[in-house]
């Protein structure tokens, strides 16, 4: 197993660069596909024909050459907030291996970073949402206060187990881990985390039953809620750092848990060019998963999702107990 | 080099005690600015000076520093000034603080002017500081005790400083109070110290092998109440969240700042150095401790929309923090675990520290706010980022700080802490991981809700409508006032940045507290990265990520002005919902922003409310008033009732001893005597 050794000038500084640059590709792209793919399978279950699932690319083409309407009351706060919730999303994306043959070292950071980086965006939304004196930013942001703060234990303590399973707080490190066991799954710790993680997806890209993000409906909105005032290229930065942050909860989730690096046997260009087609066909895979779940459910009262919120903190709690119990693999 | 920092320390002492005495030349003086001036000015000198002696000390390589000894002929006491890391690192936090701090009076005691003595405050002022350091530079337990005691008593004067307001007389009382039944402890754990190694000299315990067991356990749990009430440990905090907002600004943030942290200066220097760890379940109780004070200090500065109560509150949750690092550092010494605990002790001693800048940066904001607006109500607050950008962009600093966001410092010290109960579990012998894991739920818990507390704290009162007539015509506060803030957040974000810069001074404090060195088992690399990898290999590097975002953004610009074009704005009001005109009333508040965290923790809050309309239609009222409160379920619960009985007791007790005849009292007196010399002549 390689150690994420700060970077030498060399062969691993470029391969490092190589790796920035494909996982910035890689995310760019397919973040918006993953919602068209949720909307669309959500259409063909409901006998409709939907919109196409490249529609967030022209949504977003058209946002940015809007005029952007800017409410007289907000300061620069309203503005910063967009850039940075962007830069956010990415900047944790970049700590997300989307595939594990290509191994980061210029931006060290671990899962704890990680969380870190999302509260910062997140932060600044709630802020933001605050700043324009709506009302309804003001309910979206205390609700979404209320979901984060109850959401970000589970995230700590399952990853905080997985990390222990691999003897390591950093990302990739984690995921070369579960390269070597098999189906993780079928371990019961792994198996406990992944559930906790399912309902922690659920939660944090505004999915139903937690969010629903295709209503205005003020019972419902949380997420949307807190940007119903922007417009415009400001708009387009939100919508595209949520969809960001969403395929970075999905490649955390399908590559800490359903790994395929080791299908691949050899490496070099042709095997990072196949684990990231295997990559995109679990991305797929999962979106579908998504769309399935929220077919299949209805919103939830606001004051249910604490108990969602329990439950995949009990599991993933759970899974850290029976790692005490049982230990991880021995790799 | 050690004559050097000898002198630099000197001049330090030296220079605040002369602060104190023009302080108390121009008591009753017309004109007290020029004064005040030159108090400040010496204040900020000294400082420097700890500030720079303290540095030097602990790079030095010096193990201990006798900066004077002064035997007086009253028998054990001898004032005794003697540094070592320890010492010098938390008079570094005191004399970084006091240095901001300082300045920031400067301008901050104009809203006294003309309605205060400040000659009388700068006294009291200057007097508290000289009794924080020699707090934490006494080489003996008398001298530590009365430099303690000083400290209380000074620090309750500036607590009652505005002492018309019957609040403030009702937080001085509980305040002394709970410190001298505090100090009570302390000083029966001295003497129980005292009985075993014949000597009050710090150095002199021997880690506590001399002491039988029994008694090392009770001294342990002494000293453990009677710091942990100074530091504001859950369900010793009583008196906090009344003391601090009550005195000014620039005091409670020397309070919160590092008053309370020489609490966990004395539970170092008693518990880890005087009795020395050997049991593990002292590390235990300090965890359990740190948990409960996090989570539950932080859920109740949720439901505050005082300001200063509602940092108060922080402090408690702070103090929970450092104790979850402390705690794992005991248990790990306590199993010969010297890396962990090397790794656990740096944590909690950056956090300590780390809390100093923020906490002290907070509350000069929020007395900047207090200057500009008058009130410390977040409710009447709102649109303050408009008319003071400077104070309003600090804020957001220390906000980021202290919810452990990146980059600035608060992260790094709470990374470090997940780091040590990652290590902590992870040989998997100290049977102990159940409540490593809690602890980890409970820290993440509590970085969750600091993160949406300052949302509020900072999207209520600077973001928005202005909700009060003073809050719309605020103004921006003195320069100095900026300026003392300002420092504040550069540290902050320098030790976010680079942390290495700090945990290479640290070093040596932990080591000779006998923990492993944690810096050897960094790896500087490019662009500062950190890579404690023997002791579990994790690894950060802020400024890397700070130059990805900056990165990013500048990269978004570019695509968007390539794509999209010349950004056009047009500005129009926020969307009403159809009423004529938006106003500060349709905009959440505080309280509404809190309600939903009230109502999923309100088994915790017990929350009760109160509507009441009046006129005659029930669709059309004319006034509706909303009440909410929540229990203060520490005093409602364990305080009042034992204060109740306490005062049964003593009500029924009084006329049988108390009885006011002198006969009685001699016979008091002849017994108290004759049972003297009877243990006298058995002893």
């Amino acid at each position: 197993m390689k150690d994420c050794t700060p970077g030498r000038i060399g062969n691993e500084a470029m391969n490092s660069i190589a790796y920035i640059i494909i996982q910035l590709i890689v995310t760019l792209l397919a973040a918006p596909l993953v919602g068209g793919l949720i909307k669309k399978v959500k259409a063909l279950t409901q006998k409709r024909k939907g919109a196409p699932v490249l529609q967030m690319y022209f949504d977003l083409y058209k946002l940015l050459q809007k005029t952007s309407v800017v409410s007289e009351v907000s300061s620069w706060i309203y503005k910063a907030a967009p850039y940075i919730v962007f830069a956010t999303a990415l900047a944790g994306a970049l700590l997300v291996p989307v595939s594990t043959k290509i191994v980061p070292v210029l931006i060290p950071g671990d899962f704890i970073m990680l969380v870190s980086i999302l509260a910062l965006g997140r932060f600044f939304m709630m802020a933001a949402a605050l700043d324009t004196a709506s009302t309804f930013g003001g309910m979206g942001s205390s609700r979404e206060a209320m979901i984060s703060s109850l959401i970000e234990p589970s995230i700590l303590v399952a990853l905080f187990t997985v990390g222990l399973l691999s003897g390591s707080t950093s990302l990739p490190r984690m995921m070369q881990t579960v390269q070597v066991t098999g189906f993780p799954l079928a371990h019961p710790v792994y198996m406990m985390v992944g559930l906790a993680l399912l309902i922690i997806i659920i939660a944090e890209t505004s999915r139903i039953p937690v969010d629903d993000p295709s209503t205005h409906l003020e019972l419902t909105m949380v997420h949307e809620a807190m940007i119903l005032e922007y417009s415009g290229r400001h708009l387009a930065l939100l919508e595209y750092g949520a969809a960001v942050k969403q395929l970075v909860f999905i490649t955390l989730f399908v590559n800490l848990f359903i790994p395929h690096d080791q299908l691949i046997p050899f490496m070099g260009f042709g095997a990072v060019i196949l684990s990231l087609l295997l990559y995109l066909l679990k991305v797929v895979l999962m979106a579908v998963v998504i769309a399935l779940i929220e077919v299949n459910t209805v919103k939830f009262k606001l004051f249910s999702i604490p108990n969602l919120a329990a439950l995949s903190f009990i599991l993933a709690f759970l899974g850290i107990l029976q790692f005490f119990i049982l230990g991880g693999y021995h790799v | 080099m050690e004559l050097l920092l000898h002198h630099l320390y000197l001049v330090s002492i030296f220079g605040y005690l002369l602060g104190a005495v023009i302080s108390l030349g121009y008591l009753f003086a017309k004109k007290q600015n020029t004064g005040h001036i030159i108090v400040n000015a010496l204040c900020i000198a000294a400082s420097a000076a700890a500030s720079a002696a303290s540095i030097g000390k602990i790079f030095s390589g010096v193990e201990i520093l006798n900066i004077f000894s002064l035997q007086s002929t009253i028998p054990f006491i001898t004032l005794e000034i003697r540094v070592d890391n320890l010492s010098a690192f938390f008079v570094l936090a005191l004399s970084v603080l006091v240095f901001c701090v300082s300045i920031y009076s400067i301008g901050y005691i104009s809203h006294y002017n003309g309605k205060r003595n400040i000659g009388l405050f700068n006294f009291l002022y200057v007097m508290f500081i000289i009794s924080m350091f020699f707090v934490l530079t006494s080489a003996n337990a008398v001298f530590f005790y009365i430099s303690w005691e000083a400290m209380s008593l000074l620090s309750y004067f500036l607590v009652v400083f505005e002492s018309e307001k019957e609040e403030n007389q009702k937080a001085g009382t509980v305040y002394i109070v709970m410190t001298h039944l505090a100090t009570a402890l302390l000083f029966i754990g001295f003497m129980i110290v005292y009985h075993y190694t014949h000597s009050f000299d710090l150095m002199a315990a021997h880690n506590g092998t001399v002491i039988p067991e029994i008694t090392r356990n009770i001294a342990f749990i002494l000293f453990l109440v009677g710091f942990g009430t100074k530091a504001g440990v859950i369900p010793l905090h009583i008196w906090l969240p009344y003391a601090h907002p009550a005195a000014p600004s620039n005091v409670s943030a020397l309070m919160s700042g590092i008053m309370i942290k020489t609490a966990i200066y004395g539970l170092i220097r008693f518990v880890l150095c005087y009795l020395g760890v050997q049991d593990t379940w002292w590390g235990i109780v300090i965890l359990v401790l740190g948990m409960l004070s996090a989570v539950l200090g932080v859920a109740y500065a949720l439901m505050e929309h005082n300001i200063k109560r509602l940092l108060a509150f922080h402090s408690v949750e702070n103090i929970g923090i450092i104790l979850i690092g402390l705690g794992v550092s005991y248990i790990a010494f306590a199993q010969n675990h010297l890396l962990v605990g090397g790794l656990a002790l740096t944590a909690a001693l950056l956090h300590t520290f780390n809390h100093t800048l923020f906490k002290g940066g907070l509350f000069l904001g929020a007395g900047a706010i207090q200057y500009a607006v008058h009130t410390k109500d977040i409710e009447k607050l709102g649109g303050l980022l408009k008319k003071m950008p400077v104070t309003g962009f600090m804020v957001l600093c220390f906000s980021l700080a202290i919810s452990a966001i990146v980059p600035f410092n608060g992260f790094i010290s709470e990374w470090l802490t997940y780091q040590s109960l990652f290590a902590n579990i992870l040989p998997g012998q100290f049977g102990l991981n159940f409540f490593s894991a809690v602890a980890v739920a409970a820290l993440a818990l509590t970085g969750a809700l600091a993160a949406a507390c300052f949302v509020k704290l900072f999207g209520i009162s600077f973001l928005g409508l202005p909700r009060s007539e003073e809050a719309a015509n605020a103004q921006e506060v003195p320069k100095t006032m900026n300026i003392g803030m300002g420092i504040l957040a550069l540290i902050c974000l320098g030790i976010g940045l680079f942390p290495l810069t700090i945990l290479k001074l640290l070093d040596p404090v932990v080591g000779s507290l006998g923990g492993g060195s944690v810096f050897s088992q960094l790896q500087g690399g490019f662009m500062l990265a950190y890579y404690p990898l023997t002791v579990s290999p994790g690894s950060i590097s802020p400024a890397a990520l700070v130059l990805a975002l900056a990165g990013i953004i500048l990269l978004a610009l570019l695509v968007i002005r390539i794509v999209g074009g010349e950004y056009i704005e047009r500005k129009y009001g926020t969307w009403d919902c159809g009423f004529e005109a938006l106003n500060a009333r349709m905009q959440y508040s505080a309280t509404g922003f809190s309600k939903p965290i009230k109502i999923v923790f309100r088994i915790l809050f017990r929350p009760t409310r109160k509507i009441t309309t009046g006129g005659d239609s029930f669709y059309y009222p004319e006034s509706i008033e909303y009440a909410t409160t929540v229990a203060s379920i520490f005093e409602d619960y364990l305080y009042h009732p034992v204060i109740k009985r306490l005062q049964k007791f003593s009500q029924r007790t009084k006329y049988k001893i108390q009885t006011g005849s002198i006969h009685n009292y001699l016979i008091y007196l002849f017994a108290a005597v004759l049972l003297l010399m009877l243990y006298n002549r058995l002893a």
